[in-house]
């Protein structure tokens, strides 16, 4: 039972006058810069707060009539008591508690006690109601009738009197505040409940007590607002009390929320109603200067989650209000720049009006309130300021537009006449908004921040995005605008406004770039003279951002330009001179690759001039290798459309010339320490080399299949390895030796390496297509644990793919690179310490990708495994075994990567399919002595060990083990799960749950039933290895 | 009007009203203008004050039928070097795995944001490519002078 009072108990006299001294403590001014006094007292405090004599400690304190502070601790001392004794207190025992906190609060009410002190109670009353034990229900009306009686009254007496035309009309304001607190706390707490409930069975019945009170909570809010606007019209603003006026508005969103959620649906006594009516109330007091910014935000936000708490009156009055009241005047105020926050309200509250509406707002006819709404919306453009910056109004407005242009085609047939009324509007804003997309001046940008500077770019793209949504209702002409605007200011030379129309045409090539439907807005541009100097050079004074846009936007016009070729070595010249500008040149190279690759047979007579650039370009700081390898490949696919090898010849004799002295030139920095530019300067040089390999691939429909060629040599002489082509190919191999051979390994060098090598893998003939031997050296080069190693074994696959149709004519050249693989997974099995997981996966997944073209000859190597130079004592394994007995070793490592890639191995070998006798009988014999052991790491991984992403991979293996080779497959299967201890270790190390005879033969005989099912199969194995662990382990923990 | 069409155009208004500052999300446009609220393109910027400050990385969002029941997927385009995005581009994190942390409840925001943090902390536990991975666990320095390579070629 609580105990209240001084006399309460031993001790309880004490503990009163520590706390009374420890909160006089707490807020002494001297302690305030003490942290650690702080904490201390505090620390003292809670103790007594949870302790025997809480309940007279929160009383007393509640008593102090000269301390506020003394008070509020008294209040809050009540909240963490309820909470402590939570599983102590009974039925009996929350009524007392509640009677008592009731009278407090109207004590205290009734003697003008401060807001603070007043909240604090009204949250420890809902602390109360929301006890499982307490009975409570109409809360509200409890508590006003109390309030009003001067004492506590029980709920069955309170209700003999109406709440709302008995009680309310009693209560004093202070009464009437206190109430709205008390009522706003309880609907909060119920949404609070809702959303983070912690027992949905007591949660749940506390809910439904609090419900009983929406009603109430919006009487009460109806009542205050009554009063306050009849205040208003009997006297003047001034009587306003604003504290009242803002928390019944408050009170109203809280318990809409309340309504919204628990009962809107199965509603019957007309509560929705009495919500309406208070929202009307609210839209009423947005009359009265003083409310009418709260009043504003709350219906704003009321819009936007409850737009069923307005009616078709509410709307009109509403309506009514935003066209012609003093609001209209704050919304005009922030047209001519005035946008105070105050101002801001309105604009928000009008945009969430027009939304709600949606299409209804254009009906047929408009109301005169929703004609000079619209007027109003359209003149937000004319805002002065940058969107977004300055200018907030304007990104919230076009986000309206933007809705109403995406939804108008789904919503309204053509020949609706509203439709055209609609588009008219979305015209309108076209025009509105192109003034708000010019760039800052130079002088402005100065003083912004990187944020401001992305968060106007960011309203660049909206207002894009916004275009994009209303071509389909605007179609060509909203490109016919830009087009104006475009041609007009390039011959005007008003570079911002040129930069603002052609940013919007970049943005629109998405809806007519390759339909062509602007091609002829898009002559007008780039077909005038004034664009033809601007190609030239003539025309110095273009600033960066108006080229930086016109870059983007060639970009992005690549199939408008494959359909005007003419147009090409302009646009072309303009894109070169981009390149030495820092902000342009990664998208002028962008898009001098992308157009010399669409039209590159039309642009070989160019091709000297783009040298003459190339030459210029090639010393510039722009040209990096986020730059130059872009554009040497674009230049590449122009060349490789030159007609003869010869005329192909000369020109990359000048181009690679460069490179090999950059290459010799890094390596004399490499020799010199000066490492990291030695590196840059490779990686630059290889890169571009790589880049001119792709430019010259020829094109897919010319390769000759070298399955056809007639004497089967992969390296059939030719122009470009023993004709004069061949001294060009000597240039590119030059280049790689010099950055290869004894220079600092680099992964980004490795990697453009290897593209330069794949560069010619597709080709029959031509400049890349090298001897095969190159390759086999290059790989065989690297050592064991180089970062990198993947990339590299990536290569030699791309090389065995690209001779499948001839495996055996490269034999030598196979046996090479698989003997390399098995010499790296040698070392690794002999020296665990070197164990590379990156060769591991590399090396096995080159044997997963060789194996269906060349399993015969992997198969072959039966013989052992040559020792190193440094060893010539033991004789070691085949090479075969080598190299199956390592997959093996990674299916049972952690290591994921290897794993996978030994599984994808496996699978490879059961899916195998002799086509011959021979080959039949070599298959079949690698399956028999390597089955049992394969089950035996899949079982043993499955049991537990693998981690619970790796049985995935490992079922893949296992399934298709079973369903192809059952007959080896069952009784592996059978003793791998025979030879597991009967208590396994789970992943953390510790013993798992024991596992019987009867569990294992159970398994096997449902994965046998499961015949390879996927996600039968698997299900079984999750299944096992979470038996396996001896314990829930999934990832919900 | 389905589930997923339904809870798509909701989360297209919760995204226009409020999203993290610097990313894209938007429906696709289909050649004919229309939107095809299935396919996303969005953009998801690298967090200040890592490695990946200052990228860009673009990411197509296709949602099936299913949804919300079923997860997005994403896929970065161009492919992303980065340890958990596969060969393909897909993304590859447990709330986008419908036998995971997947929930019907996860927004567009929430997704893109989940993947930004992936970016500067990638899960060496569930590797997707072997590029980025091997580099991340073998040699932080270079995996570190990658990143800053793919943030260039990825600005806005």
């Amino acid at each position: 039972m609580a105990t209240f009072g001084p006399n309460q108990g031993p001790g309880a006299q004490e503990s009163i006058s520590d706390a009374d001294y420890l909160v006089s403590e707490l807020y002494l001014p001297t302690n305030q810069r003490n942290p650690t006094r702080i904490n201390e007292i505090q620390a003292r405090l809670q103790q007594l707060q949870k302790g025997d004599h809480a309940w007279a400690v929160a009383d007393s304190l509640l008593q102090k009539d000269g301390s506020p502070h003394h008070r509020f601790i008294g209040a809050l001392t009540f909240t963490v008591k309820i909470n402590v004794s939570w599983s102590d207190i009974t039925e009996d025992m929350a009524v007392q508690v509640m009677h008592h906190l009731v009278n407090h609060f109207v004590t205290r009410v009734n003697r003008g006690e401060q807001a603070m002190v007043t909240r604090k109670l009204a949250s420890s009353l809902v602390t109360i109601f929301r006890h499982p034990a307490s009975l409570w229900k109409r809360a509200l009306w409890q508590v006003a009738a109390s309030l009003v009686h001067g004492g506590y009254v029980s709920e069955e007496e309170c209700q003999t009197v109406d709440f709302f035309n008995g009680v309310l009309p009693a209560m004093a304001k202070e009464q009437a505040v206190a109430l709205v607190f008390f009522s706003v706390a309880l609907a909060e707490e119920t949404l609070r409940l809702d959303a983070e409930p912690q027992d949905l069975a007591v949660d749940g019945s506390v809910i439904q007590r609090a419900v009983l009170n929406t009603k109430d909570g919006l009487l009460l809010v109806q009542y205050i607002l009554q009063q306050l606007v009849h205040q208003v019209n009997v006297a003047d603003d001034n009587a306003v009390d604003l504290t009242l006026g803002s928390e019944a508005m408050g009170a109203w969103k809280t318990w809409l929320g309340v309504y919204g959620n628990f009962q809107r649906s199965t509603d019957t006594d007309k509560t929705h109603n009495l919500a309406i009516v208070c929202g009307q109330n609210i839209i009423e007091a947005l009359r009265v200067p003083s409310l009418s910014e709260s009043a504003a935000s709350i219906l704003t936000s009321a819009f936007e989650s409850r737009s069923w708490a307005f009616d078709g009156n509410s709307l009109w009055m509403l309506s009514d209000i935003l066209a012609h009241s003093a609001v209209t005047m704050h919304i005009v105020s922030v047209k001519n720049g005035d946008e105070i926050s105050e101002n801001m309200a309105f604009v928000d509250l009008m945009v969430a009006y027009v939304s709600s509406l949606q299409m209804e707002l254009f009906s047929d006819p408009m109301t005169s309130q929703n004609v000079e709404i619209l007027t109003l919306v359209h003149d937000i453009f004319q805002t002065p300021g940058y969107a977004a910056i300055d200018d907030l109004a304007t990104p919230r407005v076009l986000e309206y537009w933007n809705d109403i242009a995406e939804c108008l085609p789904d919503q309204l047939e053509t020949d609706n006449p509203r439709y055209q009324v609609v588009k008219g509007h979305l015209a309108q804003v076209v025009l509105g908004v192109f003034n708000k997309l010019l760039y800052p001046a130079v002088t402005d940008l100065e003083g912004w921040t990187d944020e401001e500077r992305g968060e106007f770019n960011a309203f660049r793209y909206e207002a894009c995005d916004y275009l994009l949504s209303a071509y389909p209702v605007l179609g060509v002409e909203l490109v016919g605008v830009f087009q104006e605007s475009a041609t007009t200011n390039l011959r005007n030379r008003d570079w911002r406004s040129f930069e603002a129309a052609m940013f919007c045409i970049a943005q629109l090539s998405e809806a007519v770039d390759e339909n062509g439907h602007a091609d002829q807005c898009l002559d007008a541009i780039f077909g005038s003279d004034t664009f033809t100097q601007l190609c030239a050079g003539e025309e110095t004074g273009l600033p960066l951002k108006a080229r930086q846009t016109l870059v983007d936007a060639f970009g992005k016009y690549e199939s408008y330009f494959e359909r005007h070729h003419s147009l090409l070595p302009g646009v072309l010249n303009i894109l070169f001179d981009s390149l030495n500008f820092e902000s342009c040149a990664q998208a002028a190279s962008r898009s001098i690759l992308t157009l010399s690759k669409s039209c590159s047979r039309v642009l070989t007579a160019e091709l000297p001039a783009f040298l003459d650039q190339l030459d210029r370009f090639e010393t510039k700081p722009t040209a990096t290798v986020f730059t130059m390898p872009k554009v040497l490949e674009g230049i590449a696919t122009i060349i490789q459309n030159l007609s003869t090898d010869q005329e192909k010849v000369q020109t990359l004799e000048r181009i690679l010339g460069f490179f090999v002295q950059e290459a010799s030139t890094a390596r004399d920095e490499a020799a010199g320490s000066g490492y990291e530019f030695a590196r840059a300067r490779g990686h630059l040089v290889l890169s571009c080399i790589a880049s001119i390999g792709k430019g010259l691939r020829a094109d897919s429909d010319d390769v000759i299949n070298i399955e056809e060629t007639q004497d089967g040599n992969p390296y059939r002489p030719s122009f470009w390895n023993a004709g004069p082509g061949a001294e060009t190919q000597r240039l590119i191999m030059e280049s790689m030796r010099l950055l290869i051979v004894d220079f600092p390994v680099d992964n980004n060098i490795i990697d453009a390496a290897c593209d330069i090598l794949k560069a010619g893998y597709t080709e029959s003939s031509g400049l890349f297509v090298f001897p095969p031997s190159l390759t086999v050296d290059f790989i065989k080069s690297f050592p064991l644990g180089i970062s990198g190693t993947d990339v590299i074994m990536a290569t030699a696959s791309s090389f065995l793919a690209s001779h499948a149709s001839h495996a055996l004519q490269i034999r030598n050249e196979a046996v090479a690179l698989i003997v390399h693989v098995a010499q790296l997974f040698s070392s690794m099995l002999e020296n665990p310490d070197m164990y590379d997981p990156e060769t591991a996966n590399a090396g096995i997944d080159f044997l997963a990708r060789l194996l269906p073209k060349y399993y015969s000859i992997l198969f072959s190597l039966t013989e052992p495994l040559s020792a190193p130079a440094s060893d010539s004592g033991s004789p070691r394994p085949p090479i075969l075994a080598v190299l199956l007995n390592f997959t093996l070793h990674a299916l049972t490592r952690p290591e994921p990567l290897p794993l996978r890639s030994a599984s994808t191995f496996w699978v490879a070998v059961m899916d195998l399919r002799g086509s011959t006798e021979e080959e039949t009988m070599a298959i079949q014999s690698v399956l028999e002595q390597f089955i049992p052991p394969l089950c035996g790491a899949l079982i043993q991984q499955i049991a537990g060990r693998c981690s619970r992403s790796d049985l995935l991979s490992l079922n893949d293996v296992l399934r298709r083990t079973i369903f192809k080779k059952m007959g080896l497959a069952r009784p592996s299967l059978n003793a791998a799960l025979e030879s597991l201890d009967n208590l396994l270790p789970n992943g953390n190390g510790q013993q798992g749950s024991p596992l019987s005879p009867h569990d294992k033969s159970r398994f096997l005989g449902s994965l046998v039933v499961a015949r390879g099912a996927k996600q039968q199969s698997l299900d079984l194995v999750r299944s096992f290895w979470l038996k396996c662990r001896g314990m829930t382990f999934d990832y919900a923990q | 009007m389905s589930l997923c069409q339904t809870r798509l155009q909701e989360e297209r208004k919760q995204w226009r009203r409020d999203h993290p500052f610097g990313f894209v999300a938007k429906p696709q446009r289909t050649p004919q203008g229309a939107m095809d609220m299935k396919r996303w393109e969005c953009a998801i910027p690298g967090k200040a004050k890592t490695l990946w400050e200052g990228g860009l990385f673009k990411l197509d969002v296709t949602f099936p039928d299913e949804y919300p029941t079923k997860p997005p997927k994403c896929k970065f385009t161009p492919p992303l070097f980065h340890p958990n995005v596969y060969p393909s581009g897909t993304v590859c994190l447990s709330i986008l795995n419908e036998e995971e942390a997947w929930k019907p409840a996860i927004t567009i925001k929430q997704i893109l944001l989940g993947i930004q943090d992936l970016l500067n902390d990638p899960n060496p536990e569930s590797p997707a490519q072997a590029d980025a991975y091997n580099l991340f666990k073998k040699d932080r320095k270079a995996y570190e002078a990658r990143v800053r390579q793919v943030v260039k070629e990825n600005q806005p």
